[in-house]
């Protein structure tokens, strides 16, 4: 008897031994739960072992978090701390807008997803060795949305550096946009400002507040720490007052004992301050006064940080453009006279059509990081000639013609719009295939960053089967590249003597789609983003018969009303 | 007899599994950190202490330096022509920017004033010095004098600052644990690199451009010198065992030739 | 109390009748009908009821009585009035939005699941026919369980390598780029999906792809990919197996009919 229990025994020791490397402490019976999900649902792009390097990493940007080194994102806790349990399960739950990640609240359980995120903490030592509990950012002191505040963060978008990554405008086009790379090594851009439901934690105030307090952690966007700002721990004026003496120093001016003084002062106040805010990160012990100076002092920092989030939020227009699929028609409207140049005040008469586009995945070599989420065009035209503005952003300018020193090959950002070579007849006549064509040809017009002021005609029977056009038509063609924005203009007649090429007929709905190729993102020939076969049409001149028919018929409606009473009075008579 | 036997099997397996889960975990450790460091470590005055010096050679033919393109900030960046330092090879093939330390001493002098206040520069875009020292507990400081908005990412210890150009000094939080070296980039100017080591003790010394190092005031005894270079990798697994004598002066060189 | 009158009840019957169709059935039940449609319905719904009133004189004459009573009773004047001006502003409102309508391209008449053809081939290689092929990997399933693991979790593999982006990380069809593409990717979860079609069918799509479709079913349209130029017959079939050992359906079997 004694045996057998000492047998079990030892048997339960080697089950605990095995157990303990994989799940800590906390080996309980919910983590098995939790290691199942993982395994069913995760790890074929976050890795069996949470390395972030599942078989479906590897064509994925961003990349499948590595779980073990501690680096999330997405936190609502300060800088240099762990994420809390709520923002992993938040995470799972709704997924990362902008990326492949999912939100898995209709597939996975709330006790799965709970379950998930205690097997996912095993992966990183430092969520056990944590005695303390991560320290949340503070959202207390919010600052409402108003014009005002977003006037004064405007400000400070330019102060704290904002424009060297996130661009002029926020389209994430800033000067050291292409050369990030994150914790991992791995290409990243800055997020274009502009375009809100990409942000992967959420487009609220307070979400974005949450990403300057905390950080982004592994990217390169920095956290908003005290020290990091300007004059910290000193009022506005004391500030202004400093910075006075700084610049006569700088001058090379000789300060006033007095003023000397002063500046001592100042910049003792601000290493206090400073100095707090460190032992603040590092977790130290804090004495009631320094925990005061480190609260009064970061209550400016929390004050602009929360101007510049509702600056940020400004960015992006208050509902993301509709994604009616196959609805969009590009209506192009009738103007009489010439039609508007590309800085013409007349195109802000006119919305915007908006086409989503997705990576090329069909065809060798392949997108499937498109860099380019959607093109938006507006159209003109009059008795004998149509024109287009098409736009679409664009984080990085590439006009080179020089070969890419690896690949040599050349790298540039375009465009090409694509129509059938004939419009279909009716619903039943096919279309050409919509990646370029094949039995049945399209016609293209291609424009290169190289080449701002031309366009090219092709006609293609496939998406490596593109010729361009003996003879090329008469275009007048003006293009910009401005803040991470591209605007390509384009004028033709309705009508051309070339039988290859597309002749346009007011009220004919004509198949239009569009491929865009940024050189920035590696986009050259196959490989670029595309869009679906969508609709054109000269819009007709609403038909004046709208004016005659309504009161014919209200007229006689009217008469037969009066004649049915008349007649049933006569017949009751 | 048998469920004896079947029991004296089971604790042998697992004693053994526990021995190979254990050894597993020191060598995960070992990978993690570059450097190997004592357990402890406690400060005590030394007097007549010896000296280790010597110097660091490269063997083959020195590959060159890359030049750097500036591709931003020309006007301030571009002043002074940069270079790839992950391998800096001067004359005599004397190799700049190498760790030399003790591995395995466990008492000894404390740091200096001057190494508990380390400082990297970031004149003219570049980090200076390349390689940096820093005791664990000290604030490393950041210096920006250029008219410029750099940016502090330390990936590895989970630290990403922004020092905008108005920001002339900016301190980094202090490591409680020994680590490292870990990478320094700025963000903004994507060629700037720089490596920190936050280490226990002030054994530690970084070559100079004729590939010299020197440790000095070592308490007498036998230690491990190990080296570690950011491209040419280190002797974790076979270090060199120098014996030091009161007073006495010890030379070891290293000659050190590219990865495989 | 005042007895509601038969002209009343049959002009709201016609009203519900009518809510019904174009709200209820066509809008929460399923997707919008066809206005023609609906104008057929009503126009039965309007016979019907016609010939329910007419059925008998007494009950006609009832049915009438309040049409008559506004159109010559004095004290139903201000009724009348309203009625005269209401109904021509009502249809001549009705004609000019008709006529002021913006023409919509005509969309394509597209069958979601074309018929396949009739021998299953990969590449130019005839495999069997289309009612004959089966997946040569099913059998592992009893005959040896670890085999068929491994199929599955190559399929596994392969799928989030190649399709994931389309057909989404749950197999439904939301991937992160399907919101642009038109026609929708497939959703493997839907029932009516997998149960419906065998497994030489999902070989025939997956190998062919868009461009390998009839007529009928749009082929320039489709973003599918020929994927027997990317992958090989063993992945094509490991894919197919993972489909349904993830969302836990059954392909239709060879000998239950088509």
């Amino acid at each position: 008897m004694r045996i057998t229990m000492l047998t079990l025994t030892s048997l339960f020791i080697l089950a605990c031994v095995v157990m303990l490397p994989s799940f800590g402490q906390e080996a309980q019976e919910g983590s098995l739960i939790g290691k199942q999900v993982y395994e069913e649902s995760c790890a074929h792009c976050h890795g069996l072992e949470g390395r972030g390097d599942g078989s479906g990493a590897e064509n994925l940007l961003p990349r499948p978090r590595d779980f073990t080194r501690g680096l999330y994102k997405i936190r609502s806790t300060e800088s240099g701390q762990l994420p809390t349990d709520k923002d992993l399960f938040d995470i799972i739950t709704v997924g990362m807008p902008g990326t492949s990640m999912p939100g898995w609240e209709t597939s996975l359980s709330t006790n799965e997803r709970e379950e998930v995120v205690k097997y996912i903490k095993t992966f990183f030592s430092g969520f056990q060795e944590n005695e303390k509990p991560p320290r949340e950012v503070r959202l207390a002191d919010k600052i409402p949305y108003s014009k005002e505040s977003v006037e004064i963060g405007k400000g400070l978008y330019v102060e704290l550096g904002c424009v060297e990554c996130h661009g002029n405008l926020g389209r994430g086009d800033g000067t050291s946009a292409p050369t990030l790379v994150d914790a991992w090594d791995f290409k990243t851009w800055p997020a274009n400002l502009t375009e809100n439901w990409n942000f992967r934690g959420g487009s609220d105030p307070e979400d974005i507040f949450k990403r300057f307090i905390g950080g982004i952690a592994g990217s390169p966007m920095p956290a908003f720490q005290g020290d990091t700002f300007y004059h910290f721990g000193l009022t506005p004026e004391q500030s202004e007052q400093y910075a006075a003496l700084e610049k006569k120093v700088e001058d090379g001016e000789e300060l006033t004992t007095e003023e000397e003084e002063l500046a001592a002062q100042y910049f003792e106040i601000n290493d206090t301050a400073a100095t707090a805010a460190l032992d603040w990160a590092e977790g130290l012990e804090m004495s009631p006064e320094t925990l005061k100076i480190y609260n009064d002092a970061m209550k400016v920092v929390y004050e602009k940080s929360w101007h510049l989030a509702n600056y940020v939020k400004s960015l992006s227009p208050e509902k993301r453009p509709e994604f009616a699929i196959g609805k969009h028609v590009l209506r192009s409207q009738y103007i009489q006279g010439e039609l508007p140049a590309l800085a013409d005040e007349t195109w802000n008469t006119l919305e915007f059509s908006y086409y989503p586009l997705f990576g090329q995945i069909v065809v060798e070599p392949r997108q499937f990081n498109p860099s380019i989420d959607s093109v938006n065009v507006k159209s003109f035209y009059n008795d004998t000639e149509v024109v287009f503005l098409f736009s679409w952003d664009d984080k990085t300018h590439n006009t080179s013609e020089e070969e890419n020193e690896e690949t040599g090959k050349t790298y540039q950002d375009a465009i090409a719009i694509q129509f059938p070579v004939r419009p279909p007849k009716g619903p039943t006549d096919p279309k050409p295939y919509f990646l370029w064509g094949g039995k049945k040809p399209v016609y293209l017009w291609q424009w290169k960053a190289s080449a701002p002021d031309t366009l090219t005609e092709l006609t293609a029977k496939g998406i490596d089967k593109a010729e361009e056009q003996e003879a090329q038509g008469n275009f007048a063609v003006e293009s910009d590249y401005t803040d991470g924005k591209y605007s390509l203009w384009v004028k033709r007649s309705l009508k051309t003597d070339d039988k290859k090429d597309l002749q346009l007929d007011v009220a004919t709905f004509v198949p239009i789609a569009f491929s865009v190729w940024d050189g920035g993102n590696g986009d050259i020939d196959t490989k670029r983003v595309i869009s679906s076969w969508y609709s054109f049409v000269l819009e007709p001149l609403p038909s004046t018969r709208r004016f005659i028919y309504p009161p014919l018929v209200a007229l006689l409606s009217f008469g037969l009303l009066v004649g049915l009473r008349r007649f049933i009075q006569r017949r009751n008579s | 007899m048998k469920t004896k036997m079947f029991l004296t099997l089971t604790l042998f397996l697992a004693c053994g599994l526990a021995l190979f889960v254990f050894a597993d975990n020191q060598e995960e450790e070992e990978e993690k950190n570059l450097l190997v460091f004592p357990k402890a470590y406690k400060t005590k005055s030394v007097s007549n202490g010896g000296k280790i010096n010597g110097v660091v050679k490269f063997d083959g033919e020195a590959p060159e330096m890359k030049k750097l393109e500036i591709v931003k900030d020309k006007a301030t960046c571009g002043k002074v022509d940069k270079f790839d330092e992950s391998l800096v090879v001067g004359e005599d093939n004397a190799i700049k920017n190498t760790i030399v330390y003790l591995m395995d001493i466990t008492e000894g002098k404390d740091f200096d004033a001057e190494a508990k206040k380390p400082e990297i520069d970031q004149k003219n875009c570049k980090f200076t010095p390349h390689v940096q020292i820093v005791p664990v507990k000290v604030r490393l400081t950041m210096l920006n004098n250029d008219p410029v908005t750099h940016n502090v990412n330390i990936a590895d210890i989970n630290i990403n600052k922004q020092q905008t150009r108005m920001i002339k000094r900016l301190r980094i939080n202090a490591m409680t644990k020994p680590q490292g070296p870990v990478e320094v980039k700025c963000d903004i100017h994507g060629w700037m690199r720089a490596w920190v080591a936050y280490v226990p003790h002030p054994y530690f010394a970084v070559t100079n451009e004729k590939g010299e190092f020197s440790l000095e005031n070592v308490p007498a005894g036998t230690y491990k010198l190990g080296y570690w270079h950011e491209t040419l990798g280190n002797n974790n697994k076979e270090p060199v065992t120098v014996e030091v004598t009161a007073g006495g002066e010890v030379k070891q060189d290293f000659t050190l030739k590219m990865k495989k | 109390m005042k007895k509601t009158s038969l002209f009343t009840i049959c002009l709201v019957i016609f009203i519900v009748c009518w809510i019904f169709l174009r709200f209820v059935i066509g809008g929460i039940i399923s997707a919008p009908i066809p206005n023609t449609v609906i104008a057929m319905y009503m126009a039965l719904i309007f016979i019907a009821i016609l010939v329910h009133v007419s059925v008998e004189d007494s009950r006609f004459t009832e049915f009438l009585r309040p049409v008559n009573e506004t159109l010559l009773d004095d004290n139903k004047r201000t009724r009348r009035l309203i009625l005269v001006i209401l109904i021509p502003l009502l249809l001549s409102g009705y004609t000019y939005s008709n006529i002021a309508q913006k023409a919509s391209p005509l969309g394509d008449p597209r069958q979601a699941h074309p018929k396949p053809p009739l021998d299953l081939t990969y590449k130019d290689e005839v495999i069997d026919t289309m009612q004959k092929a089966h997946n040569p990997y099913r059998k592992y399933e009893k005959e040896d369980p670890e085999l068929f693991k491994e199929h599955v979790e190559n399929g596994r593999s392969v799928y989030y390598k190649n399709c994931f982006f389309c057909h989404g990380d749950h197999l439904d069809g939301k991937g992160h780029f399907a919101a642009a593409l038109n026609p929708l990717p497939a959703n493997f979860q839907d029932p009516g999906i997998i149960p419906n079609y065998q497994e030489s069918f999902f070989f025939w799509r997956i190998s062919k792809g868009g461009p390998g479709l009839p007529n009928e079913g749009t082929p320039w349209n489709t973003a599918m990919p020929i994927w027997e130029d990317i992958l090989t017959q063993e992945e094509i079939w490991d894919v197919i197996i993972f489909l349904s050992e993830y969302t836990g359906y059954t392909y239709r079997t060879f000998g239950e009919g088509h």
